[in-house]
């Protein structure tokens, strides 16, 4: 696994998602800049009101730290072709967030790229 | 002697309170669900929103831009609100979350949950109009039965209030009190009071496509006159709802509420 944070001052078009169904503030996420993550899921949650990735991802010392991506509900993410067996513990990943403005290890879900090469937004 | 003029005294007053208690029992409501109160002869409703229903956020040919916001044009704040509003507003310049209770897990209330980005769904009866929002299934009735409020003794205080509507015309009139103030704001951070009241004026436009709602919220002790808003919701025929909870052990895992940038 290799790390590789990179934090692209973002073509946000590009990626932006629709709408979240989201169930209070986004204030603190920065949507002006896209993060990559590459790692391996800890755990995929596809829940409501939000679903969740979790990710390790070894920082540029090498140290592993789990970052939280907040995703959208499932009903949403049905319609940008996901399943509840999309991801699973082990898989390799690079998901792009908008991060935390507070530098702490979590986003919003922008979209995934699996080790299948398949890519899958949020909505 | 004395024994037994005592003994009908008591007697008298027993009676003399047992009457007051009955004439100042109110009569039984009927419940909304009660085949005796459906089958009351009513007016027939101008209209009927059974079906799911979210709010339209895009300018359309019916409807101006909506916002999932009650302001701007906000009313004249007296001064708790006005701390709570600057404070919100400073909040959000810094990218902060502000007292944002439903992150928290607690319940949006009125008018908060009417515009959240999940379907709700609506269903009228002759009675009732019962509403289920996809956001933590958060319940809402609105009796058209033709009840009173509650005695203000009596209500039980609620994040959605006591609702009752009636016909004026094309449009449903409801009236709404008894709100639960605590962790309850409007917008960012905007408390309430218990005064808090709220009149919707509900209206099918667009050929019954588009579900209009005009706002208009007064509450002596927090601003001054009318804050007013209109709301559109659209029909969606291709959508349910769902159980949705707010679960706290979710929230640990969730980047927005747990973040430190959320202002208790």
């Amino acid at each position: 696994m290799k790390t590789s944070a990179v934090i692209a001052v973002a073509v946000v078009a590009a990626f932006a998602a629709g709408p979240v169904l989201a169930h209070h503030s986004y204030a603190m996420f920065d949507a002006a800049q896209n993060k990559q993550l590459e790692g391996v899921v800890q755990e995929f949650k596809w829940t409501n009101p939000h679903s969740y990735i979790e990710v390790v991802v070894a920082d540029d010392k090498g140290q592993m730290h789990t970052w939280g991506v907040e995703c959208g509900s499932p009903a949403q993410m049905v319609k940008a072709g996901w399943r509840s067996s999309t991801l699973k513990p082990g898989d390799k990943v690079t998901v792009t967030i908008h991060p935390l403005r507070s530098g702490e290890y979590g986003g919003s879900f922008v979209q995934v790229q699996t080790a299948d090469g398949k890519t899958l937004k949020g909505s | 002697m004395l024994r037994s003029k005592l003994a009908l005294l008591a007697a008298g007053v027993c009676l003399i309170a047992g009457g007051a208690h009955a004439q100042a029992s109110e009569p039984t409501q009927l419940g909304a669900l009660a085949p005796e109160n459906l089958a009351k002869k009513r007016p027939k409703a101008p209209w009927n929103l059974t079906g799911t229903w979210i709010q339209e956020s895009a300018k359309t040919a019916v409807h101006p831009a909506n916002s999932f916001r009650f302001g701007p044009p906000y009313p004249k704040f007296l001064p708790e609100a006005q701390k709570e509003f600057d404070a919100g507003a400073k909040a959000t310049a810094e990218h902060r979350a502000y007292k944002d209770y439903i992150g928290q897990c607690y319940p949006a209330g009125m008018p908060v949950i009417m515009t959240r980005v999940w379907p709700i769904a609506m269903v009228q009866l002759p009675t009732v109009i019962y509403m289920v929002s996809g956001f933590e299934n958060a319940f809402r009735e609105i009796y058209l039965d033709g009840r009173k409020h509650l005695d203000p003794d009596l209500v039980v205080r609620s994040f959605n209030g006591e609702s009752i509507g009636h016909w004026e015309g094309d449009a449903l009139v409801v009236d709404t009190t008894a709100f639960t103030k605590e962790h309850h704001t409007i917008d960012t951070g905007i408390p309430i009071s218990d005064d808090f009241h709220m009149v919707e004026r509900m209206k099918l436009i667009g050929g019954g496509k588009v579900l209009e709602i005009a706002y208009t919220m007064t509450d002596p002790k927090m601003w001054e006159g009318e804050w007013t808003s209109t709301k559109y919701w659209k029909r969606v025929d291709d959508q349910d709802i769902t159980e949705v909870e707010c679960l706290p052990d979710l929230d640990q895992h969730l980047p927005s509420t747990q973040s430190s940038l959320n202002v208790r």
